[in-house]
């Protein structure tokens, strides 16, 4: 009896999490971190896990939809291949609104951009670079990165200094 | 200033070219320079690099607070070890950009950088496995981590500042660049500008002058325009094939089109009547052809036009083509020339009624001189009877008198009809062989006693050998009858001389010329040429006296002119006139004796029954009474039924039948007797005042075996009962073969010999004439036959061999009528017939061989 219970249960919270999914923008639930938090988001958005915001570990980020390019950087050598979450699908995850973006790293580096600025190719908030997950010495966990070569429009310095590195939380301001 | 004006024109034009390609060229700089420089500004903006201060500040700031963390945990030994940790790898993490990265290479400072980047290397070398050690050697290592972060300090400080310092040169020569291209731009702009402002001026000029010319475009057409629209004939405008472009105003009143109707049409259908179909069209498709406009502009014709109501209307077109872009079109002038044609035929209608006028003038004046002979013919046949009745002197003088007054009044009557003869062609002249000195000197004898009385001489002087000639002799006689009585009025006491002179001429002919010069009172110069007109009397005072009508001279210029000939005067005032008439005759090819007119003594001859039918009653008694003197028995009737019908009644040997009369004619009356009844054979003369021989040819169709002219004299009658008056052929084939009186009259004229010759001619000349003759009757000669046969007539008359004279006669009868083909066959059938008998008749004939 309980058992049916359960399944009724779990039925109707999968209908309802169809139907907030689809009411609410691509707004995913997402449950408390399991592992070691990576990002924190914060502001305006529907999404929350935390009472401050919503906190995601490597293994949430890896469940959201993936994106990878091959690029070469000023700050490093060679091609590059970063895996992760475009910052215009997770802004999708997390329901977010409003207009700009504040981003903040481990080293205290703030950086603002628009919300239209999250384009289908970039920017990447990566966290695997060449299939590797990233140690603070390599930037990591997360490295916001944009397709420099193959966009000459991110070849600019305001896109290198939007490129944020070791980022730590991101903010939807009004 | 106009030719300023075509002298800038043609500088700016001829610059016009040089300017454009400056402004090509200028612009293209423009753009060149634009693509670099875009290029410049794409590699300035792409190839930027992270911010160098930040980055080398950022890299001493993370060493910073990594020494202080060192610091901090030498006085803190508690403490934890991770912040420590987490600020070397912020450091670390930054000096690997630097390392790694490319952005000092890019800014061409890859070398100053290599310095600070082995210092770097050599600093991570040695503090990384310090940091990494565990905690105890981390703590042991502090002092010395504090001190190397503090000498690295130092050290990056110093480098950066020479780094920050090669920065700025590198990137005022990056600036320094971009400004120099962009003031290329500029330079190039500012050239673009002045091309654009001098091509703005350009084009306003020659907005200007466009319009300009525009402008006197449209004066000009608006001038054209109103040329066409105020012109009074019609102008249209086709293109080339026909169709109306253009319709002016005064074509839209002819034809009743409007404009807008006419134009799109064909014209030929919409203005020519449809009948005479395309004489415009004709025109139009020559000038298609030829190509030219040789042909359309070829002056003014006329031609017929059509209105809107289909009402014809005469119109005088011109037509001219003109070249244009858009192919050749044709320019009509059209004017309504109704008026002008109503006028025209006005004129010619006029013309026509005043020559109709003046041929019944003409009509009326022969008319009335011919009916005044026929009573003064019986004036003068009864003065002549009553002469020979008188019984005293006293009455003898005052018949003379009457006599001489009736002659006078014939004599203006002929005058008047010769004139009314000669204006209606119907003077027919003879051809009769004469000697002009001795016609001349017998014309002088006439005159003789005339010319005693006034106490003149007249001489005849012939000047040189004359030939005998050929020509109308009685008219000829005329013409010098009038000069002589002339120069007899006009001289008194004074001399006539006739002087006869004869000149060869080129062809066969002589020009003979009569000079009649008297000592008279002459005529002046003005009035030489006026004498020779109608009625014209210089003298009207001598309308009395001399009894002239003021013809004379008419008649003879124009009897002279009807010759060939000509008639003149010379003449002075007081000296005397030299009337002059020079004509070109012919000689005579058979001298003969002098055959001047012989007296023939009446014959006696036995008595006859005769029939006068006659209306008018005074010339009914004349004939009557000339009869009777010659012991005939006369029957009257004075109308041609009551005629006819004693003439059925009773055997008459002679007719005199009278030609007009009021019921029944003449003709009408002798067709009648002939037809039937006991005078049926006999033998009928007309008598009548006609004399052309287009009357005597009637009057032998009718059955009249003669004709008797009047006036009629004793002499003239007793001839033609006897058969003599009419050289007509006999009625059918039964005409003589010979003419025995013929015969006579030529043995009495021309001598036996003469006589012999003739004959000897006329027979050797017939076969070469026969050939002719039986040539014209081929079907396709046939209009030859009548010249031949009237030729023959002629000859067959003159030699008296009646039968064949007959049959050519009846042959150029039927020629003027047109059965040519009957004549033709008639002649073949009998000709040689004939002449076999009429020669075998010449061989009885007693002639010397």
């Amino acid at each position: 009896m309980s058992r049916f219970l359960n399944i009724a249960f779990l039925l109707f919270a999968l209908g309802l999490s169809t139907a907030l999914s689809t009411t609410f923008a691509h707004a995913d639930t997402f449950l408390p971190p399991k592992g070691a938090p990576v990002l924190t988001v914060t502001g305006h958005i529907t999404a929350k896990n935390a009472p401050t915001g919503l906190v995601l570990d490597l293994a949430q980020m890896e469940a959201l939809p993936q994106h990878r390019f091959t690029t070469s950087t000023i700050w490093t050598e060679g091609q590059t291949t970063f895996q992760g979450v475009l910052l215009k699908d997770l802004i999708a995850a997390v329901g977010a609104s409003g207009k700009m973006i504040e981003m903040t790293a481990l080293n205290d580096y703030i950086i603002e951009l628009p919300l239209s600025d999250a384009k289908d190719d970039g920017p990447l908030l990566a966290y695997l670079m060449d299939g590797k997950t990233m140690s603070l010495r390599d930037k990591g966990p997360i490295w916001m990165v944009f397709p420099y070569d193959q966009n000459p429009d991110y070849r600019t310095e305001e896109t290198y200094s939007r490129s944020i590195w070791q980022l730590l939380q991101i903010d939807f301001v009004e | 200033m106009a030719v300023n004006r075509s002298l800038l024109d043609k500088v700016l034009r001829g610059l016009r070219p040089v300017i454009i390609l400056l402004a090509v060229l200028s612009i293209t700089a423009v753009v060149l320079n634009w693509l670099r420089l875009e290029a410049e500004l794409q590699t300035y903006r792409q190839d930027a690099v992270d911010n160098i201060h930040w980055n080398v500040s950022q890299l001493e700031l993370d060493l910073v607070r990594f020494g202080s963390e060192a610091e901090i945990l030498q006085l803190k030994p508690d403490e934890s070890l991770g912040e420590l940790r987490k600020r070397f790898d912020l450091f670390y993490s930054r000096a690997q950009s630097i390392l790694q990265g490319n952005m000092f290479g890019k800014l061409n400072l890859g070398e100053a950088i290599m310095p600070m980047n082995a210092r770097l290397e050599y600093y991570l070398a040695q503090t990384t496995p310090l940091v990494d050690a565990p905690d105890v050697d981390l703590r042991a290592a502090l002092p010395q981590i504090e001190v190397d972060a503090n000498i690295m300090r130092e050290d990056l400080r110093a480098m950066s500042v020479k780094l920050v310092k090669n920065y700025a040169v590198m990137a005022d020569m990056r600036r320094a660049v971009v400004a120099t291209m962009v003031q290329r731009a500029a330079w190039a702009a500012w050239v673009v500008i002045l091309a654009l402002a001098t091509l703005s001026l350009l084009v306003l000029w020659l907005n200007r002058q466009a319009v300009h010319t525009a402008d006197q475009t449209l004066r000009l057409s608006s001038r054209l325009a109103a040329t066409v629209e105020t012109s009074l004939d019609a102008i249209i405008v086709t293109d080339a094939k026909g169709r109306v472009l253009d319709f002016n105003n005064a074509a839209a009143a002819n034809f009743g089109y409007t404009p807008q109707e006419a134009v799109g049409a064909d014209l030929a259908t919409l203005i020519i009547p449809p009948t005479p179909c395309g004489s415009y069209f004709d025109l139009m498709a020559r000038a298609t052809l030829y190509g030219s406009a040789q042909e359309a502009n070829s002056g003014r014709f006329q031609m017929i036009g059509m209105r809107k109501g289909g009402e014809e209307f005469p119109i005088e077109l011109a037509i001219a083509s003109h070249n244009t872009s858009e192919g050749v079109i044709f320019i009509a002038f059209l004017r309504d020339i109704s008026d002008r044609v109503q006028a025209e035929d006005a004129l010619v209608q006029a013309r026509d009624e005043a020559m109709a006028a003046e041929k019944s003038k003409t009509n009326f004046m022969a008319v009335m001189s011919h009916e005044m002979r026929t009573p003064l013919n019986g004036v003068m046949a009864a003065l002549e009877i009553a002469s020979g009745m008188a019984v005293n002197d006293k009455q003898l003088r005052f018949l003379d008198l009457a006599q001489s007054s009736a002659r006078q009044l014939l004599r203006h009557a002929n005058d008047v009809l010769d004139i009314s003869k000669v204006e209606a062609g119907k003077l027919y002249l003879s051809e009769e062989q004469f000697d002009m000195t001795a016609l001349t000197e017998d014309l002088v004898a006439g005159l003789q006693q005339v010319a005693a009385q006034k106490g003149t001489e007249v001489v005849v002087k012939p000047l040189g050998p004359l030939p005998r000639l050929v020509g109308d002799y009685f008219r000829i006689s005329q013409i010098i009858q009038n000069f002589l009585t002339n120069a007899l009025k006009f001289t008194e006491n004074g001399q006539i001389t006739i002087e006869i002179e004869a000149q060869r001429r080129n062809d066969p002919l002589l020009e003979v010329e009569v000079r009649v010069i008297d000592t008279g009172i002459g005529i002046a110069e003005s009035d030489q040429v006026r004498i020779f007109e109608d009625f014209v009397m210089l003298d009207q005072s001598l309308v009395r006296t001399s009894g002239g009508t003021g013809l004379g001279l008419a008649i003879a210029r124009r009897l002279a002119q009807a010759m060939g000939g000509e008639v003149g005067v010379e003449s002075e005032l007081g000296a005397g006139s030299c009337f002059w008439m020079r004509l070109p005759l012919a000689i005579a090819s058979t001298p003969t004796p002098s055959d001047a007119p012989k007296l023939q003594p009446v014959q006696t001859i036995n008595p006859m029954d005769v029939l006068v039918v006659e209306d008018n009653a005074t010339n009914r008694i004349v004939l009557e009474e000339m009869l009777q003197q010659m012991g005939h028995r006369v029957t009257m009737a004075s109308e041609g039924r009551q005629g006819m019908e004693l003439a059925r009644s009773h055997p008459f040997d002679v007719i005199l039948m009278d030609i007009s009369m009021p019921m029944m004619d003449g003709l009408t009356a002798t067709a009648m007797i002939r037809a039937q009844g006991l005078s049926m054979g006999s033998r009928i003369l007309a008598v009548t005042a006609h004399s052309l021989p287009a009357d005597l040819e009637r009057f032998q169709k009718a059955g009249m075996d003669g004709c008797l002219t009047k006036p009629i004299s004793l002499g003239n009658l007793a001839k033609s009962l006897l058969g003599d008056a009419l050289d007509a052929p006999q009625p059918q084939l039964q005409a003589q073969v010979l003419s025995p009186d013929r015969i006579d009259d030529l043995r009495e004229g021309l001598g036996a010999a003469g006589l012999a010759r003739m004959i000897t001619r006329f027979r050797a000349d017939f076969p070469a004439f026969r050939a002719r003759l039986l040539a014209a009757c081929a079907p396709d000669r046939l209009s030859d036959l009548m010249p031949i046969c009237h030729e023959g007539a002629g000859v067959c008359a003159m030699i008296g061999a009646p039968a064949l004279q007959q049959l050519y006669a009846m042959g150029e009868e039927l020629c003027r009528n047109g059965q040519e083909a009957k004549a033709a066959e008639i002649i073949m059938a009998q000709v040689q017939p004939l002449w076999d008998q009429t020669e075998a008749a010449i061989l009885t004939l007693d002639l010397p061989s």
